[in-house]
Formats: C-alpha cells, structure tokens, sequence
C-alpha cells in the first residue's frame, strides 16, 4: 500500500499554501495546515503508525479518525495523541509508542509466533511458581504496558473552568445536530452545539456529492448567522445527574483546555454513526480501512489510501467510498457487495501490507483479488453512551443490524442517525422537530426552577407538563448482520484481542458480556469500545448460539471520549486563610504551621525562649482561628445547658466558663469557654478547628430539635482578630493600651469578660483566660483593626520584654498545665470521663447531648488521660509511642502528647491508659519508636506545672 | 451534580449543601434503654427507595430541612418540611 | 451439619506453563472455569452474594471443614459488585491491634493464594505509602506504625526525602498547598488482580463441589419462631431462601453482600448500623511504567496504583450522600485530577479513560460486621465500607470456622453485630481517614 498527496480536491480543508514542518521518530516531514498528523504522515507515504499491544504488529490507518485505534502517539510530553484526529502544528516532534526498539524493527514482535500460547487471560493460567519468581515476571509483563510516556517534569499548564446553563445543549454537529440547535434556538431558547469534530457538518463534510456540499454550505451559513453558540473540537464527556453536562473544549484560545460544566434543561444527542470494523483473517493487516477512512483520507486531506482497492460495502456509504476511489484514481479491483450476500474471508500479505483479498471461500465467486487496500463498509455502531449515563438501555434491532435509544428520560432527545435512518432531508427535519421539542420542554423546566426559587413554594414533586413527543420517527433501513466472517480475526486492535479469545472465554465459562470483558479485556482499552463493543457481543453471541439482543450490550460508562487530568483540575483554588496580623509575622520571619485552611505562626525561631519569655515577662500569640459564636436570645442559657456536659444557668453577666461538648455517643466533640457579655448576649468559643462543626452542630439542634427556642446565631470567628497577652506582666502591658476597663485584680478577675476599648478601637472585648496557665487576656478585636492593636501592644511593651510565641510555645505550655487537646489526646472513641474532667459532667441536668452514655459510662472501665513523666528527664518520646506491659507486646496506651518543657528541664507527656494505671505514681513501660522501653511514671495532676493554678489568678 | 430542592432557596447544587443522612427521632433521653439509644445512634433503615432525609442548606439559607428522596433514582419528592428530625447523631 | 458432593468429579487440568503450552500447542480449549448446574431444593449452606466473600466462605467451607452442599447465589454474575470495582489494594498497617491482627493474616492468606487456588492471582506488593500533609495526620501515622510493629508488621514512617526516592513522580517539595510531610510506608502492601481472585475461588470450589448459581436473586429469608412478621427477627431460626428461581430450604444463610446488605438482612429482621453509599473509581489509559507504589494520601481523598498495564488506577472517598445509583459523577473525577494533580502536578497531560462505581456499606467505627445475628443461623459478613477486598480470604476462612463451630472465632470477635448494643465500637474510628 501507498499512500499520496492527490490534486486538490473542492472538499478538502488542508490550505496547501502553509507548510508545516514536523519530526515523527527524530525524521523531518511536513504537511499542510488543517492536515491531521495521520493525514500528513499518510500522505507523505508513512503507513506503518504503531505497535499492537500485544503481538506488537504492525499497524496503520483503521478509521482516519478520533476513534482509531492504531493511530495513537506521542507529541512532545503528550501521550496516546490521537493522529486521526489531532491537528498538525508547526514542530511538532511525534514519536511512535509501544515499539521496541523502533517502529520498523520491533523484537517484540516475536510475540506474535508465541500467539496460540498468549492466548487471552494466559497470565492467569501461569508463573504461580515459583512464587519468589513472580515479581521478576511482572517487571518484564509491564514492559508489556502500552501507551506513551510521561514526563514528571511536565508543567500543570493553564486549564480554565467555565459554568453554562443553556435551555438546550446539543451534542454533535451533524446534519440533524445543526437543524434541532437552529430549530431550538429560532423560538427563542439559549443553545449550546458542541461538535467534536473540528467544524460542523457531519458526514457532510467529507461526502462529495454536490447536494451534500451545498447542504453543508447552507447549514453553515445559517449556523452563523444565528444566536447558536458553537463549539467544535469540543466533546460533551458525561451526562450526570439531572442533567448536568460535562464539556471539554480543546480549542480554547488561551487555555490549553477548557472544561464547561453546563445545567442543561434538554439535552439533545445527535453523535450520528461510528463505523464499525467487519472480523476476519488479517482484518488488522495495513491496508484494510474503513469506508470512512478512505473517504476522509480522499475528501478531507486530499490523500490517495491505496492503487488498487477491493470494496466490501454493505451500503450506500460504502458505494459512495467506491466512487471517491476512483475518482481519486484508485483502481477498483472488485467491490464485493454484502447486500449479495457476499463476504471478504481474509486478506494476505506481509505483516506489514496487503497483497491480496480473498473473498468468498467456499463459495461459486470464491476469489483471489490482487489488491493493497480493502476497504470496508459493514455497518455502524449507535455511540448511544450518554444515553446510557441517562438511564436509557439501548435495544437491538437485528434488521437494522445496530443498537437503538429505548426509553431516555423526558429531558434527553435523541435525533439523527443514532435513533433511524432516512434521506438527507428527512434526518434534517427530524432534527428540527427535535430542536422544538427540546425548546419546548426546556421552557418547562425553566418554569419550573424559577417557581421554586420563590420563597415558602414548596416542592409539590411532580413532573413538569412535558411537551408531548409528536415527532413522525425516522424509519429503519434494512442492514446485512456483518459481524464476523467464516474466517477469525480482530475484535479489539487496542488490546490485541481476536474474536478466537472471546470464542475461548466463552467456552471457558466467561460467557456474559461483562465477565467475558473483563477475562479478555477486548473493549477496555482506549477506544473504550466504540469501535470493538458490537463485534464483541456478537462473538460472544455466536459462541452461546444465542441472538445479539438475547447476550445484550455493556453498559458504557463515562467519559465520552477520554479527558486529560489537567482540564478535570481546572486551576488549584485551594483556600489558603490567615488572620490579619499575619503580614507581621511575616515580617518577622516567622515558621508557620497548617492547621486546616489556616496558615498560623508555629514559632519565631526559638520555642524554648518564647515560652521562657512567656513565663518570665509577657508574650503575644495570634490566636485568631479560634471559633467564635455570637449567641444573642432570651433562650442561651438553655441552649448552653443543651450541648455542654455543665450547668450554664448561673452564669452571670461577665462571667466565663469553660464547657466541654459530646456528640450523642458521649464521645468529646469540642470544648472551649464562653463568656456572658449581657443579658441575652455571650460568645462562645470553640476550638479552631471544630469551628465550623460546631456551628452547623447548634444550628441542627436548635432548628430540629428546639426549634421554639428563640437564640441568634452569629458566626464571628474572622470578625475578630483575636490576640492572647500572656505572662507576670500581662496586666501591665494590657492597662497601657486599654480604656473603659478597670483592671484591678478583684475588679476583673479570672474567668471574667469585659467590653473594652484597646489602642483606641472600641468594640472589643477581652476575658481573663489562657492556656498557658500565666496571667492573661484574651482580646478580641475587630478583624480590620487587628494588625494595628497587635503593634500597639508590641510598642507599648517593648520596655517590659513583650515579644510573641506561636502555637509551638503554647503547646508546649499547654502542655506543661495538662491542659488536654479534642482531637491529639482524644480520639474518635474518647469519652467525656476519659479526660480527667467527669466532675465537669452534671448528670442531673435534665438532658444535654449525649447524656444517656454518660450515665451508662459510669459502669464501664476507660482509658483515662494522664499526666506522664518519662523517669529519664532528657528522653521525650514521640506522640504516639505506646505504652506496653512490661516485656510484653501487649498495648496498655499511649503517649498522646509530648515535649520538652524548657520550665522544668524536663520532658512531660499526656497520655491514654487503661484505668488501672491512671493513679498517680504508677509506673509505666514505653516503647520508643527505637525500638528502647523506657520508665515512665504517672503523675498525680493533669498539670505538670503549678497544679494550684496560682499564676493564673494572679 | 443533584439538584437539590431547598425549601428556601430552590433548586441547588448538591455540593452547596451539606448531607445530613437518614432522619430518624431522638428517643426520650430520661427513659430510653442502652439498646434503644444505640439504636437510634447507629441503626439504619438503608432502604433502596424513597428515604427521608435531612440537608443543611450550608452555602445558603443556612437552614436544615427534611425531604424524600429515592435512593435507587435520585428523585425528590417534598413537600421538604424546615426542622424535621434531625439526621446524623453525630 | 455434614454434606458432601453429591457426585464424583473427574479432577480438572491444572493450570501451568507447561499445561499452556501443551493446551497451545494441540489447539484445545480449557473447560469451564465453574459449572453451570440445576439449582437444587436444598443445601446445608446457603452464601448470598457471589462476590470474594462469598466465594471464600464457600471455598473455605469445602475445603478447611468439608462442608461441601453449598450454593453461593448471585443476582447477576459472580463479581459484579465490589470485587470487580474496587481498586484492590491489600495492606495490613492498620491502627487497632484485632484490625492489624486480622488484615495481617488476610496478607498472608493472600502471598500464598496464587499456589493455593492455582492461578495467578498477581499478588505484587510492591509497597504502600500512606502520606501525611499536617501535622495530625503524621501524629496518627505514627501511632499506626507503632501498633503495626508490635504486631510484626512492617511499617515505619518516612520522610519526604524517602518518599521522593519510592515515588519519584511525587511533589515532595513545598510547593503544593498541602506539602508531603512524610509518609506511613508499608512494604508488604500492594495490589492484587481482583477479578483473578473471584475467578480463582469460584473455580477451586467448584472443583469441590460446591455450586455458583449466576442470576439467582434472593427475593426472601424464610424464617420462624421470631419475634417479628412471618417468623422473622431475635429469637427466631432461618429455614431457607426464596430466589427467582424458587425455594431452598437451608439451616444456614451467610449474608455476603456489600451494597445489599441492609435489604438481604431485613428480609431476616435484622436491622444493620449501615449506610449504603457510592464509592467512585476511575481509570487512565495506559503509559509506560513510572509509579512503582501504592500511593494514599487521606487528605487529598485520593488513591492511586498503576496497573501491570500502564493504567493509573485511582479511588477517593464514598460519596458524601446515601445512594443505591452507582452512575458516578463528574465533581468526582474533578476533585480526583486536582487533587492528584497536586501529588504529581507531571501527570496532567494523561487522559482519564473511564470512571465506574460500586456500593460501599459503610459502619460508623470503619470497621465490618461479622459473625452471628439475633437469628440463629443468619450470619452477616458485611458492612466493609471500602476496605473488604483486602480482607477477603481471612473473612471466608473466619466465617467458615463460625458457620462449622457455631462460635465466633477470636479473630473477628471485635466485629460482632452486638458491639453497637454494647456501645463497644472499634477504635478504627479513632483515626478515621480514606481507608485503602
């Protein structure tokens, strides 16, 4: 076979006056703008294009198209390009795939004599033993792997999202595509046509009769002067829930793909045809093309498939693909006329080429035909895939010797050659009155959305008044059943497997669609059986003695054509948050740490010193993701007494409490304080991670439960930038920047809230807690003027040794006080009385969440927190080390939390045990990640430091 | 996406809704039994088929509501009622 | 309970090399891979769901305790569920001494199954790295690692250094949003070739007798003495099922379905802690080998393995809403490419060829329920959320014991129906992440 460039042709879309120059494997070559690189390489003589997957034969054009499966190679860091369908660019560098070591000279082709050996699922049968052999036999199998290679060095390049809620979208540009946009678009309906061609027209585009182009022509026209907005070289990938669309657009300007995510009130699928290969002997020889193959070839890129051509049609396209043959001055050998009820058994050659067709073994016409090309028109494969992602199972129709759509939901139309067949002019008018259908039926949804957005309409549930289907369908034309021949060849090119394998599977036992699917694999690969799925269901079918409709099809899955990761992701918008004081500790140079979306100062370069700084002078920690709620409402108090394990009726103005919260399994969920700023008025405070959790947690109970409770919920965790001032002269520091509070130790003492104006902004307020056990105030202000009161106090303190700490001091001087963290030391099982606080727990409180484990939990034995000091002062054991019995391997806890503390020269821990070791002075065995046990001893208070809590106070 | 049906407002994508799970009433704290308690924290009717539901509407009006939905289809059927019982125990 | 097959089978070739070749060699076709036989009016043992389950518990029946009169009944054909959509990921390293104990042997069971079963069922453990992007998810690797070592599990936590050099395709440096912080590495874990797996125990219990019965759908559980409707619920006894295909009488039913098991188990009157959700899936078209591991990352909610065939495998989290539709989503594969895309920002050029999904029965401790029920001979093996491929032959060989001993075995008495009565939950819940 030969490929060549022929004269121009009044169809094709090559603009021979721009030159493109390109390298396939490392050799120049060069095509013309509008070229593919299949039609380009073709036509400069190239016919071998790749490797099969398994026997590695060699392959060349199938399908000119998209859907080839021999066409797939690599450009630059791309791999498995399409060349039947991807445009050549200037300089591409394209390379082969799955060759070994070149295109032409693959050793791997020695498979090919091992056939009968390899047949289908023959790994599964092999290399059991010896089992220390196996992992050497799968190194070598996935030598085997085929496809590209990627390059780890390959830049995430801009990709760009896109949301769209047209009335109607319909997905493919053909003849009857175009007529149902127009139709849709002319009563006034917003329409979106993607086409994943790269123009519009269907089969119109490479059909050179001239009613055909002068159709083209006029579609054309009128396309553009309408409001349909097009997209072509654009792929509608999925159809989801209620109609949500997913669209890939690679021809973006900008962005190398663009993925359109569309609400689509009707969706309209009108793919037309895929052409399907025919089975027998050497049917994956090169040379043997579709129908469709040489018409494109011819009639798009003015290439010339072959010399002299054999023609096996079943219809009237392949008659039509005679005709562009020998217009194009290919010799027609012979055409073999299915319809006749002739057949092609097999084709002969060299691995590399055709030299001869023989058709009808066995019968009167047998044959042998001297020829380089075959050309093949068997019949069509109904692309019905996002019918399928509808719902719809499509039904076989043995006359028409194709699938058809059955039943889509209300809201997916389907028009042209998917659902019949009928004259150019009848496709078109069905097509049209599925664009009014469509138009109709959106106009109901539409109705219906905009009803339910108005407030208090319920949702009655019922479907909307659907416009009533009055299309006259198009008619079915009668098709030869060309499935296989009386001869075996390939099902599946992709996967190298041959209508032999499937015939094998089936005798084995894998006789369903599915499992025979799966043990072959024919189907799986990156066509994903568009081209290989009929001829499947029909070997598999021959192989039961059953009907194609009885062994039915596979359920096609999403996406319509394969996406690249880069258009799924989109850019990263992955939020990053910080408080406002945040440029200063940049400025400072400070470690930061991630807790959740918030970036926090971890420390400013020595921990140890910040928290000495803390004990001795007054530190500043940023403390801004704490949650905080506004509660506001006559019914708090209640609400508090409701979600905390403590009693909240007596809380007076000014006054905070700590409170701790249990799901209803009695399993801690937060804690935090809250504070009574008036009457009905206090702010709860959550830890910053639950923040969130917590909110939507008071919301579900006060709307589903206590819904006649009357408190306001406010969320204000980044309303205020929140600052705690801690350490001996904290008091100092905070009176120089504070108005309209009295400070004095019995005036507002510890556990106490006031509103306060700080550094002259007004609006704060502050309480008198900390968890790091020193004096301290917790001040929060409003968020806007938080960098500027966090300056103030750093001004105002220079002389008193102000300086700040990160969540690295504060833990560990949290630490130091015992003080437990929901979710380090607790964990998802930890119950309230695990903690060491059950005498926080008030059972006689009517109910709060929870309350009925907690009241069981008294007879049950839990692993209690404790406080633990290794015995060597200098070890500190990684969180997580595990506490054992002795020499044993038997778990009796954890160390959940553990540091050096730089105020006692020692190392301290928190940590999970069983109950019967959670008195003080109990020794402890823990197993350092070392793999060393050492002695730990448990203490008799939570704190490690100042058990009395008299610098708190203070 | 599902779209789902907020009584307040309208049709809106799943993802700006948090999923409450099953709804189911909360026994009387003062006279439920371990196993009725646990019941309720843990069991699960789980049918394919019409299910009521709860959603907080998360991204908008902030409210939890109750609604029918077909597990197998994905249909919704209402009228959703504001606080009915509330879903997930945890 | 006694049984054993009815007729005597002439023993079926074995599969090898030589066999291949010879088979090959002479041009013939290999018998069927199970039987297709008549369904009889009763068994000694009923499985319902022909999933790995299902067949293990059945093969394990035959083959540990000779219980060989037993039917595994599937409504569509066998691994139509979970076994042929999960990504099949097997590891051990997890945080609850029984969990560690108990996935353990299922590894074991595994490394020897090619032998066992005689197929290759392409056990390759190739390592697994669970990574950790904060500071608390590091802090739970650790504690995993140390419970998998005192166990005799190999497992450690890495650096982002040792994580580059497993992985190189990995973006170990600060760049991303959340950065490799370090990793739980797990060499023994792996992947395994799921569809092998069924196909091998469905085979090997066949050959003892036992029968797989393909588009055979449980309509009912007959039961009597219970408390509730019909005889059904506490208190009561199972005496057989009622399919498509008619009645079984049978002492002995084994729920093992996923997906299912809520509905197969009220028709019994047992009421089950789960909630059925969707777990999606997806896959890429092939390239040449470039990912030699396993990789986890829980807070990415993503997971990925490249298969023998160049393919990059990839799983996250169940879906957020309770559903029987296994359609799958787009939000999913858009969630999954970007989070991927941050582990390995040099793959975005690859194309994603198909996205599938299967049912998850997830349990609110991330952990299965198995053994006994309130209905005597009424067993459940279920609630596996999206971990039960891995435990597969360690399930079937522990039901089997259960099902023949009429005790719970020690292996899996933390997973007991009743520990929700008692409020005993398993402390997988402690750490809660994506589970493979």
């Amino acid at each position: 076979m030969t490929m060549s460039r022929l004269g121009i042709q009044s169809t094709e879309v090559i603009d021979r006056a721009t030159k493109l120059r390109f390298k396939w494997n490392g050799k120049r070559f060069s095509g013309f703008e509008g070229d593919t690189i299949a039609s380009a390489l073709a036509a400069s003589g190239e016919h071998i294009f790749s490797r099969s997957m398994k026997y590695h034969r060699p392959r060349g054009i199938l399908t000119a198209d998209y859907w080839d499966p021999n066409l797939l190679v690599q450009v630059g860091d791309d791999p498995n390009v399409r060349a039947g369908h991807r445009l050549l660019e200037s300089s591409m560098d394209v390379r082969s795939q799955n060759a070994w070591p070149s295109l032409h000279r693959d050793l791997k082709a020695a498979n090919s004599l091992l056939g009968r050996f390899l047949t289908a699922g023959f790994y599964y049968k092999t290399f059991m033993r010896p089992q220390w052999l196996w992992p050497t036999y799968e190194r070598v199998l996935a030598t085997f792997a085929p496809g590209g290679k990627i390059d780890i060095d390959t830049p995430h390049r801009y990709h760009d999202k896109r949301y769209s809620h047209p009335d109607v979208v319909v997905a493919g540009a053909g003849p009857a595509g175009i007529e149902a946009a127009l139709a849709a678009s002319a009563t006034g309906a917003q329409v979106l046509l993607v086409e994943h061609q790269h123009a519009v027209g269907g089969h119109l585009r490479f059909s050179s009769g001239d009613a055909d182009q002068a159709a083209l022509t006029q579609l054309q026209a009128t396309l553009a002067a309408s409001d349909v907005e097009v997209l072509t070289d654009s792929t509608v990938t999925g159809r989801y829930e209620d109609n949500w669309l997913g669209i890939v657009q690679r021809n973006h300007p900008i962005a190398v793909e663009r993925l359109i995510k569309a609400r689509a009130k009707v969706l309209v699928v009108a793919p037309g045809l895929i052409e399907r290969p025919y089975v027998f002997e050497g049917n994956d020889r090169p040379g043997v093309i579709t129908s469709g193959a040489a018409r494109r070839l011819i009639n798009l890129w003015g290439v010339k498939p072959g010399e002299r051509a054999v023609v096996f049609s079943a219809n009237a396209d392949g008659d039509a693909a005679a005709a562009d043959l020998d217009r194009a001055g290919v010799e027609i050998a012979e055409i073999v006329d299915a319809r006749e009820r002739r057949r092609i058994s097999s084709t002969t050659g060299s691995s590399r080429a055709v030299d001869a067709v023989v058709v009808d073994a066995g019968l009167a016409s047998n044959q042998r035909i001297d020829a380089d090309l075959l050309v093949v028109a068997a019949g069509w494969t109904a692309p019905t895939s996002l019918l399928n992602m509808a719902g719809d199972r499509p039904v076989y129709d043995a006359t028409a010797a194709r699938f058809f759509p059955s039943d889509p939901p209300a809201n997916v139309l389907a028009t042209g050659g998917i659902v019949g067949d009928g004259s150019l002019d009848q496709l078109r008018s069905h097509g049209a009155a599925t664009g009014r259908l469509a138009a109709a039926r959106a106009a109901a949804v539409r109705h219906r959305l905009q009803a339910h957005t108005a407030r208090a309409l319920a949702v009655d549930g019922t479907e909307p008044a659907w416009a009533p289907d009055e299309r006259s369908p198009l008619g079915r034309d009668a098709h030869p059943e060309l499935y296989r021949s009386d001869t075996h060849g390939m099902v599946d090119y992709s996967e190298d497997v041959s209508s032999k394998d499937l015939v094998a599977a089936s005798k084995e036992g894998y006789d369903s669609v599915e499992l025979a699917k799966r043990f072959t694999t024919a189907t799986m690969g990156p066509s994903q059986g568009k081209l290989e799925t009929v001829n499947t269901v029909a070997a598999i079918a021959e192989a039961r003695g059953e009907t194609i409709a009885e062994v039915g099809t596979t359920v096609w899955r999403p996406p319509y054509a394969p996406l690249t990761l880069g258009a799924l992701a989109g850019r990263v918008f992955e939020p990053v948050r910080v408080s406002s004081i945040h440029p200063w500790h940049e400025a400072k140079g400070v470690t930061t740490i991630q807790a959740g979306q918030w970036i926090r100062p971890d420390h400013y370069g020595d921990p140890a010193a910040e928290v000495r700084n803390v004990r001795e002078n007054v530190g500043l920690i940023d403390v801004t993701p704490l949650g905080k709620l506004d509660l506001r409402g006559p019914d708090v108090s209640k609400l508090l007494n409701l979600l905390y394990v403590n009693k909240w009726s007596k809380l007076a103005v000014g006054k905070v409490r700590y409170g701790m919260m249990c799901a209803e399994d009695g399993v801690v969920l937060d804690d935090g304080v809250t504070g009574r700023l008036g009457e009905d008025h206090y702010m709860m405070s959550t830890t910053s991670s639950g923040a969130g959790g917590v909110w939507e947690w008071v919301e579900n109970w006060l709307q589903t439960e206590r819904p006649d409770w009357r408190v306001h919920v406010t969320p204000v965790t980044t309303a205020y930038a929140s600052i705690n001032i801690a350490g001996p002269k904290s008091r100092e520091l905070v009176s120089r920047v504070t108005s309209g509070v009295d400070l004095d130790p019995d005036a507002f003492r510890y556990m106490e809230v006031r509103g306060a104006t700080v550094a002259g902004v007004s609006g704060c307020f502050m309480w008198r807690i900390g968890f790091t056990g020193e004096l301290s105030f917790e001040l929060h202000v409003p968020a806007g003027h938080g960098l500027a009161v966090w300056e103030a106090l750093m001004d105002a303190g220079s002389d008193l040794g102000v300086g700040p700490f990160g969540l690295e001091g504060q833990r560990i001087m949290r630490l130091e006080k015992g003080h437990f963290i929901v979710g380090q030391d607790t964990d998802g099982l930890t119950l309230a009385p695990s903690t060491g606080m059950g005498g926080l727990i008030k059972l006689d409180k009517d109910d709060f969440a929870g309350k009925p484990e907690l009241v069981w939990a008294a007879d049950r034995r839990l692993p209690q927190i404790v406080a633990i000091q290794p015995d060597n002062p200098n070890i500190v054991p990684d969180e997580a080390c595990q506490i054992v019995r002795g020499d044993s391997n038997e778990i009796l806890g954890r160390i959940t939390s553990a540091r050096f503390s730089p105020t006692l020269g020692r190392s301290i821990c928190l940590g999970q045990v069983e109950p019967e070791l959670a008195t003080g002075g109990t020794k402890l065995t823990v197993l350092l990640t070392s793999g060393e046990r050492i002695s730990a001893t448990v203490i008799d208070h939570h704190a490690h430091f100042d058990p009395a809590g008299e610098r708190l106070r203070g | 996406m599902l779209l789902v049906p907020c009584p307040n407002c309208g049709p809106r994508n799943s993802a700006d809704l948090r999923y409450g799970g099953e709804s189911h009433a909360r026994p009387d704290p003062a006279t439920a039994s371990p196993s009725e308690w646990r019941s309720y924290l843990y069991l699960r009717d789980n049918p394919a088929g019409w299910l009521r539901e709860t959603w907080y509407c998360a991204s908008g009006c902030r409210r939890w509501f109750a609604l029918e939905r077909n597990t197998a289809t994905n249909e919704f059927r209402g009228p959703p009622l504001p606080g009915d019982k509330r879903g997930g125990a945890a | 309970m006694t049984g054993f097959a009815r007729r005597i089978r002439r023993r079926p070739p074995k599969y090898s090399a030589a066999k291949l070749a010879w088979k090959g060699f002479r041009g013939q076709s290999w018998p069927r891979v199970w039987r297709e036989v008549d369904l009889k009016r009763s068994y000694d043992a009923v499985v319902i769901g022909g999933g790995v389950h299902g067949l293990a518990t059945a093969y394990y029946l035959a083959r540990n305790h000779g219980i060989k009169n037993v039917a595994v009944l599937d409504k569509a054909y066998l691994g139509s569920g979970g076994s042929g959509r999960n990504t099949a990921i097997i590891r051990s390293n997890y945080l609850t001494p029984a969990g560690v104990k108990f996935y353990d042997r299922s590894v074991q069971l595994y490394s020897t199954l090619a032998v066992d079963l005689n197929i290759n069922v392409m056990f390759s453990q190739r390592g697994h790295l669970t990574l950790a992007h904060s500071d608390s998810s590091l802090r739970t690797m650790h504690w995993r690692a140390e419970v998998n070592k005192l166990q005799g599990v190999n497992s450690s936590v890495i650096g982002p250094d040792e994580v580059k050099s497993e992985a190189p395709s990995l973006d170990t440096s600060d760049h991303p949003r959340y950065p490799i912080l370090g990793a739980l590495y797990h060499p023994p874990g792996g992947v395994v070739r799921h569809d092998a797996v069924v196909w091998g125990y469905a085979r090997a219990a066949d050959h003892m007798g036992v029968e797989m019965h393909q588009k055979t759908e449980v309509t009912d559980i007959i039961c009597t003495g219970g408390e509730g409707p019909d005889g059904k619920g506490a208190g009561g006894r199972v005496t057989g099922v009622r399919t498509n295909r008619g009645d079984i009488s049978t002492p002995v039913v084994v729920n093992c379905t996923a997906g299912w098991a809520s509905l197969i188990s009220s028709m019994a009157g047992v009421r089950l802690p789960i909630t059925t959700h969707p777990l999606q899936a997806a896959v890429t078209e092939p390239v040449k080998m470039f990912l030699p591991t396993v990789v986890v990352s829980g807070s990415l909610h993503v997971y990925v393995s490249q298969t023998d065939r160049g393919e990059l495998v990839f799983g996250a989290a169940v879906d957020p809403v309770a559903n029987y539709s296994v359609r799958g989503s787009l939000e999913f594969t858009e969630g999954l490419a970007g989070h991927v895309l941050e582990l390995m920002p040099g793959i975005s050029r690859m194309r994603l060829l198909r996205q599938w999904s299967g049912l998850c029965d997830m349990t609110p401790d991330y952990s299965p329920v198995m053994g006994f029920t309130p209905v005597d001979g009424f067993l459940v093996d279920v609630g596996w959320g999206t971990y039960g491929f891995k435990a597969a032959p360690v399930s079937g060989e522990q039901m089997a014991e259960a099902v023949v001993t009429g005790r719970t075995p020690k292996l899996i008495e933390a997973f007991a129906l009743s520990r929700f009565d008692n409020g005993e939950l398993v402390g997988e819940k402690g750490a809660a992440a994506v589970g493979h």
